[in-house]
């Protein structure tokens, strides 16, 4: 068994449960049905655990039918982590090589090209305008998605962190972090991405590590760690790192109200909640306006853990409703802390909200103020 | 379980209706399908027990979806079991002789809100808490607000009759629906006007509330809605004893003040569920109150009752314990290590009983069930002028699943006896499902028949929820 026996216990108390969480499971809104659900997963799992049951091509799917965002946890009085749980018998669904054929051009695009998009990986930051500063010396990992999906949180968040008189560097041959091979399960391509980030990084002289997006700050801070792979470098998620500097970034009139989506891999996952709003507050000068479910009781973009990969429209259905949540509040901006949620959320909010990601808004504080960021 | 070749018939004629991807025969949905929160449903999962399962998963998207799968259904004499939001505790969405389970989550939407009338019309399958949350965003509230609000839909509350902790000020959904539509067991749409009151014959709404979905499916429903109380105040009282408690209780009906909250609990449940959090005497029962409306509203019955109580020797113990369930009400659903460990399991039987009645009715339950070393605790709650429920909830662990199951049984079996033998009826909220349905004719008597009566001419094929409310039990 693959799991020790505390987790067993709680994955059949979850079987067992009356489904207390599952109003706030994104996959149960998406196909309103009880099979890609928390106790569904658990269910499945309890089956296969004591011999009832074992796990068919369908029980397969059900488990990448889940978005690990860990909003299920939020509700769970037991704090039985599905989330964890699931990753867990992906992981050995890979090794058995049972996992969905859906996951391999991801998969073989991170192996070849090490981003997900099969996007060339000479292309990946040599577009990137470096502006020179004598400032303390910081690496920016760009992520996959801020290279190749959303040029605009890279460059902005460059021009932040200059204006902030840091000097950045860009590492010249950062690979994908290894976020979406870890929580699908492939464990070993993603060490081998993570070591080969590792020595790049260690052997960088720089103060410290900032990220935009909140799956390689996870993926570097925690799982990294987890597998004995030590950055000899703080690292910080950029929100983190702009709420040091509160009172340096600009301020400007925003012309309408904002609100914030929380990204599971920095809320939930790595309890980051309040210093992007303290960014959002300052440079907007007051114009936060939260969303009924904020916080760790925010609901999922969409996009996490191979979802929107294995299965697109479900992900966007998903994203669609985090995108009514904000238009509930009256917000004119909808800004997030994660370049990927940014894709989906944009995506889903077509011209009825301004879809930004932190960096870009701080960014457009900056144009449109005449306050020096030094 | 069907014929492989007409399940494959019928799978291909559902897909016509409702689309490939909302129909499924995988085993594995219906394992995920099959259950609903029976504590022996939940118990036998753990055990690692199969529930029965249905040969077909159904997903219709409307009203007239629906209609168009229970004509293939009836035609081929299909078993058909309704289900909402699985949340039911009664084994009511048991596919127990294989056939279809007509799953009514997609239907899921807010269709109108009449702001004039006050009334919300919404499909069955809108999650509870969905429902409550968009009304409260217009300053409405719902009144219903049983524990499972997470998990059940609005058809299963219809189709269980079930009631909300704040019943006795609000109703149960019997008294708060005015409008439904439904679908019978040949495919037609029966729709009850939406009114307040009406003197045109028999309330036919009356027929399919409760009826479990042996009658036909509840696919909307126009409900009441009430403005978000100014305030809600709590108090708490401890007594001596039950007599004591319940005296107080039937005076402050009895002088016209309805609280929306009153639960009573007997030493036992005070002991576990209030002992840990506040000094209570041992052996002291616990009321526990709340009032809403005005101000003004507030403070005469908050007064005036706390008057009954201490004339009936109540001491005070301020809103503590009361603000204290009402945050944590939900609470009590989760499982534990303690209630999910080996063969343990527990229920409750929620049953109904005027006040002459009702404490006889409680100690003769209690002994009944206590024979069979079960621990028992309770608590009177949905409290009304002429009586109300106590919450029979028991807890039994045992070495083996035979055993379990089989003690699991004779408590239930010797426990109603009781209650029907004191003059009280079986159910208040829960419904009867599988877990009661044995009892039904006894319950109901000679309506019983008539119950039958109408069951046959609706659905002549018996396809509807067979098994349930004891109807339909086949050999």
């Amino acid at each position: 068994m693959i799991y020790d026996e505390d987790t067993a216990q709680q994955i059949r108390m979850c079987a067992a449960c009356p489904k207390m969480c599952r109003h706030v499971c994104p996959t149960f809104l998406a196909w309103r049905s009880e099979s890609p659900t928390p106790h569904g997963r658990a269910l499945l799992l309890h089956q296969e655990i004591i011999g009832t049951r074992q796990l068919d091509d369908r029980a397969i799917d059900v488990l990448y039918q889940c978005l690990e965002c860990s909003h299920c946890l939020t509700w769970c009085l037991p704090e039985i982590d599905i989330a964890d749980i699931v990753e867990t018998r992906r992981r050995q669904l890979v090794e058995e090589g049972r996992f969905p054929s859906g996951l391999n051009n991801m998969v073989d695009s991170i192996r070849t090209h090490h981003n997900p998009y099969k996007e060339p990986h000479e292309k990946r930051t040599s577009w990137l305008k470096i502006p020179k500063n004598d400032g303390r010396s910081l690496i920016y990992f760009t992520g996959c998605t801020a290279a190749y999906r959303e040029n605009s949180i890279a460059q902005d968040a460059v021009s932040v962190l200059s204006s902030l008189g840091y000097q950045v560097g860009i590492p010249k041959d950062e690979w994908c972090c290894g976020s979406p091979l870890l929580r699908t399960g492939f464990v070993e391509d993603a060490l081998e991405q993570a070591r080969y980030n590792v020595e790049i990084l260690n052997s960088m002289d720089a103060e410290e590590i900032v990220v935009t997006c909140p799956g390689c700050y996870r993926v570097l801070t925690q799982d990294y760690p987890k597998y004995g792979l030590e950055i000899n470098k703080p690292v910080r998620h950029i929100a983190e790192l702009l709420q040091s500097h509160l009172k340096s970034l600009p301020e400007f009139e925003i012309d309408g109200p904002v609100t914030f989506h929380d990204s599971c891999h920095l809320g939930r996952h790595s309890g980051v909640y309040e210093q992007p709003r303290e960014v959002i507050e300052r440079v907007s000068k007051g114009a936060l306006v939260e969303m009924e479910r904020n916080r760790d009781n925010a609901m999922c973009c969409g996009n996490g853990a191979g979802l929107r990969t294995l299965f697109p429209e479900h992900a966007k259905k998903i994203g669609a409703e985090r995108v009514r949540q904000a238009e509930r509040t009256g917000a004119k901006y909808l800004v997030t802390s994660c370049p990927f949620c940014k894709n989906m959320l944009e995506s889903q909010a077509k011209d009825r909200l301004i879809v930004l990601d932190l960096p870009e808004l701080v960014e457009m504080a900056k144009k449109r103020s005449h306050v020096k960021t030094d | 379980m069907l014929d492989s070749k007409i399940k494959t018939k019928i799978a291909k004629q559902l897909e016509g209706i409702v689309g490939a991807q909302y129909i499924t025969t995988q085993e594995t949905d219906t394992v995920l399908n099959a259950h609903d929160a029976w504590p022996l449903s939940e118990a036998k999962i753990r055990a690692g027990e199969m529930l029965p399962l249905a040969d077909i998963v159904v997903f219709p998207g409307s009203t007239e979806e629906v209609s168009e799968v229970l004509k293939i259904a009836n035609k081929n004499k299909v078993p058909v079991t309704p289900v909402g939001g699985g949340a039911g505790t009664c084994g009511g969405t048991l596919p127990i002789y294989g056939g279809m389970q007509l799953d009514l989550k997609r239907m899921d939407k807010v269709l109108d809100i009449d702001h004039k009338s006050m009334l919300v019309r919404v499909e069955a399958g809108m999650v509870g808490i969905d429902l409550e949350e968009e009304v409260n965003r217009h300053g409405y509230m719902l009144g219903h607000t049983p524990t499972s609000m997470r998990a059940s839909n609005v058809g299963g509350f219809l189709a269980t009759r079930s009631g909300g902790s704040m019943s006795s000020l609000y109703g149960k959904i019997e008294d708060l629906t005015l409008g439904l539509e439904v679908v019978l067991a040949d495919g037609s749409i029966v729709r009850t006007k939406a009114v307040p009151r009406h003197s045109v014959g028999p309330d036919l709404r009356e027929l399919f509330i409760g009826s479990e979905g042996t009658l036909g499916v509840i696919t909307e429903a126009t409900l009441r809605l009430f403005p978000i109380p100014e305030e809600r105040r709590f108090r708490s009282m401890a007594f001596v004893d039950v007599h004591s408690g319940l005296e107080a209780i039937r005076r402050i009906f009895r002088v016209g003040i309805v609280p929306s909250v009153v639960r009573f609990y007997d030493p036992e449940d005070t002991a576990m569920a209030m002992s840990q959090h506040f000094d209570v005497k041992e052996g002291d029962s616990m009321l526990l109150l709340a009032f809403d409306g005005a101000a003004e509203k507030v403070d005469h019955e908050e007064r005036v009752s706390v008057e009954i109580c201490k004339e009936n020797g109540g001491k005070d113990f301020g809103d503590g314990p009361a603000k204290r369930w009402w945050a944590h009400r939900y609470d009590m659903y989760y499982p534990t290590k303690f209630t999910t460990a080996g063969f343990s399991i527990g229920d409750t039987i929620d049953i109904v009983a005027t006040y002459d009645k009702l404490e006889n009715v409680y100690r003769a339950m209690k002994t009944a069930m206590e024979a069979h070393e079960a621990f028992v605790m309770s608590h009177f709650s949905h409290m009304y002028q002429n009586g109300g429920s106590i919450y029979m909830i028991f807890f039994t662990s045992q070495p083996d699943a035979e055993t379990a199951w089989a003690t699991y049984r004779k408590i239930w079996d010797d426990g109603v006896a009781a209650c029907l033998r004191e003059g009280g009826t079986m159910s208040h909220q829960h419904g009867v499902g599988l877990s009661r349905s044995t009892y039904t004719e006894d319950e109901l008597g000679s309506s019983f028949q008539v119950l039958k009566k109408i069951k046959d001419v609706l659905d002549p094929n018996g396809i509807m929820n067979p098994g349930k409310l004891g109807l339909g039990v086949q050999q």
